[in-house]
């Protein structure tokens, strides 16, 4: 049996690292009614999900779990949950509805969210929302509906002593420095630590488990955290031949976070060392001289990293860069715009990238309809000059 | 039929109606006369007659049948060199009417090219050479590389002075039957910085409005016409908010499709605006200066605009 689910918190006092957390829900159950749902996020291994269950634990309910997947199918949820909804538990006095990877419910998938606002609306019990990230904008009316609890990362303190309880119980004895080498390379993640635990108890050289992750592929947000919270080291110059994405890529998603954990003097260092990573990106591009991409990575790397001063501790939610798709999205809403400078261009003998950039002008002489039939406008061309 | 666009309507089709560059028309008037004109380089601001003189130079040539024997290209909108060497070549596929011996290709902003797309342009000038004439046209001759420029017969277009542009003005003025007022020639000159073609849009714009051309009237049109939000974003930043003022900045670039390099220019002429110390304007003064520099080496100008605004954001704290 795996040491998480053995060792899984049953109480509050179980629960280690997280009393502001346990506080807010035991608050919001208290109140209930008053808000109908809350919203545990954080990163992963933080103890939402465990969180629920304890709380359910200790208020003599029961969990009514339902996976964010579920939503889709509005058959099979209603015949879940309508009986629980409406009816007193025969077992247990009270229930709690959960509701797991809410984030899980994609950008298309209206029909699950609405799904889950009604469910919410029309809950006789509690519902508990679980999920890492939940600031995309589409989830605003939950959040709004919602009490916010955040789970935030384990002190890699707490998530040692927690290792050295399990060890305990396990009857095994494992050396201190690589229990704290556990407890740090989990960066606030407890099952992750607890797993580690055990798999190290169980190989010969336990140490290994330090240099696991070597050829472990590190996703974005890992690497932004590494970059950004923790002190540069020489380590962070192979970060990014780790990361399954190409190195522009990985541009635009430090572009798009550096103000989400800089400010000052730091957002300055950090944004310069950015921009000059864009400088040999430019040469790379204009004189096909790949090796200059030596230095774009160690700006974008290291010298980020080296913006700060000291380290950065909490859980930031990076967010995904959105600047191209933005691009694109305007592009399609312009056409039109470009359709209509483009002839105004050719009709006068200038550019197209003047007329463009002239455009309020040319749309002001374009006010003349005498104008608009002289250079041929078609009718979505001229709605658009009505409705902008 | 005439044109109602009066950068059209007010083109001048004569050599003798052209305005300003008297020595540069004298010259190409007489190469034109004699029939044999060499490739021409016309090199001077945006505005000045470049495109003008070159339709002057086709329509003394050809006549009625100017257009079959004309091409107008624009180097900044084609999609590389290639396309511009497969237009020339079918272009210069069939011979010329009439009595001339040779086609004319315009090759507008030809700047506007990397030094390796000059190269293969040579070629093309050299290969077609027995048929057609260039006439490339560009901001600054420095740009365009040795080998074309001593192909070229070199023609430099000065910026139109203030009495010139009055003249335009006021033969449209009378003509459209406008009442201007005199500071209103003055703002309008100075808001289109000797550029004619943008001054005479102004005008046209402004006369939308109504045929009173008042100074208000074209201050108001000339502001509208302008990256209008520059002094929100520096505002933004300046007072601590990075995150608005990038959000800002990215709308303005976005929506008003402005280039990098046209906000530098807007962003550099505030910084007198802004509330900091004078030693502060200096550094920041710098500091575009720098990110206009990276902006032209680099590959993303809103990164690097993301990075002066980061500046701002600093000299807002007043500390450096």
């Amino acid at each position: 049996m795996s040491w998480t689910e053995k060792y899984r918190p049953k109480k509050f006092n179980e629960l280690k690292g997280q009393a502001e957390a346990i506080s807010k829900s035991r608050n919001f159950l208290a109140n209930f009614p008053k808000k109908k749902s809350m919203i545990f996020y954080g990163p992963p291994g933080t103890g939402k999900t465990t969180l629920a269950y304890v709380l359910a634990y200790e208020t003599d309910s029961e969990i009514l779990e339902i996976n964010a997947s579920d939503l889709r199918n509005r058959e099979k949820l209603r015949a879940v949950l309508k009986p629980a909804l409406e009816q007193r538990s025969l077992l247990k006095q009270r229930k709690i509805i959960l509701v797991d990877e809410v984030d899980g419910i994609t950008k298309f998938d209206y029909g699950g969210l609405t799904e889950l606002l009604n469910l919410i609306d029309s809950a006789k019990w509690p519902v508990i929302l679980v999920a890492n990230d939940i600031w995309d904008k589409r989830f605003t009316p939950l959040r709004k509906k919602s009490e916010m609890v955040q789970m935030k990362e384990v002190d890699y303190r707490t998530i040692k002593d927690v290792l050295i309880s399990v060890l305990r119980r396990e009857n095994l004895f494992v050396d201190n420095e690589l229990l704290t080498g556990i407890a740090v390379k989990a960066k606030g993640d407890m099952r992750a630590a607890i797993n580690d635990l055990q798999i190290a108890s169980e190989m010969e050289d336990p140490s290994k488990i330090l240099d696991n992750d070597r050829n472990k592929e590190v996703d974005i947000f890992n690497a932004l955290r590494l970059v950004f919270k923790e002190k540069p080291t020489e380590s962070l110059l192979r970060l990014y031949d780790s990361v399954n994405m190409p190195m522009d890529q990985i541009l635009l998603w430090i572009e798009e976070n550096i103000p989400l954990e800089y400010k000052a003097k730091e957002l300055e260092r950090a944004y310069d060392a950015l921009s000059r990573a864009d400088v040999f990106k430019g040469r790379i591009y204009k004189q096909q001289y790949w090796r200059f991409l030596v230095y774009e990575n160690i700006l974008l790397s290291y010298g980020i990293s080296a913006s700060k001063e000291g380290v950065k501790r909490g859980f930031t939610n990076y967010k995904k860069p959105d600047r191209i798709l933005k691009i694109w999205m305007n592009n399609q809403r312009t056409a039109k715009k470009k359709s209509i400078a483009q002839k105004f261009a050719a009709y006068v003998h200038v550019g197209q990238k003047r007329a463009m950039a002239e455009f309020p002008i040319i749309k002001m002489i374009l006010n003349n309809p005498e104008i608009r039939r002289e250079l041929k406008l078609e009718k979505e061309e001229e709605d658009y000059l009505e409705s902008h | 039929m005439v044109s109602e666009i009066w950068t059209e309507k007010y083109r001048p089709v004569k050599f003798s109606e052209m305005v300003g560059q008297d020595n540069v028309v004298k010259r190409v008037e007489s190469l034109t006369k004699s029939l044999n004109i060499p490739h021409l380089l016309f090199a001077g601001p945006a505005g000045t007659g470049k495109s003008t003189l070159a339709l002057i130079i086709v329509k003394d040539l050809f006549g009625a049948d100017w257009r079959d024997n004309y091409l107008e290209l624009n180097a900044s909108d084609e999609r590389g060199i290639n396309v511009v060497r497969e237009k020339v070549k079918n272009f210069a596929r069939t011979k010329s009417l009439g009595n001339v011996p040779f086609k004319v290709i315009f090759l507008d902003e030809a700047d506007a090219l990397t030094p390796e797309a000059q190269q293969a342009l040579r070629r093309t000038m050299e290969n077609y050479s027995a048929t057609c004439r260039f006439i490339l046209s560009c901001n600054y001759s420095t740009k365009i590389i040795d080998p074309i420029q001593s192909r070229c017969a070199i023609f430099r277009f000065k910026l139109l002075e203030k009495k010139d542009v009055e003249k335009v003005i006021e033969r449209i003025g009378e003509n459209e039957k406008l009442t201007i007022a005199p500071e209103s020639v003055e703002i309008l000159y100075e808001g289109s910085e000797g550029d004619c073609r943008r001054c005479i849009n102004l005008l046209q714009g402004t006369a939308s409005i109504s045929p009173s051309i008042t100074p208000d009237l074209v201050s108001t049109i000339i502001s509208n016409t302008k990256p209008k939000d520059v002094r929100v974003v520096l505002d933004y930043a300046i007072s601590g908010d990075f995150i608005k003022a990038k959000e800002k900045l990215f709308d303005i670039m976005l929506k008003e499709s402005i280039s990098g390099q046209d906000l530098i220019k807007a962003i550099q002429k505030e910084i007198w605006n802004i509330p900091v110390e004078p030693e502060i304007k200096v550094r920041l003064t710098e500091k575009t200066g720098e990110t206009e520099f990276r902006i032209i080496e680099g590959s993303d100008p809103f990164v690097q605009l993301q990075a002066l605004l980061a500046s701002f954001v600093l000299a807002g704290l007043g500390k450096d």
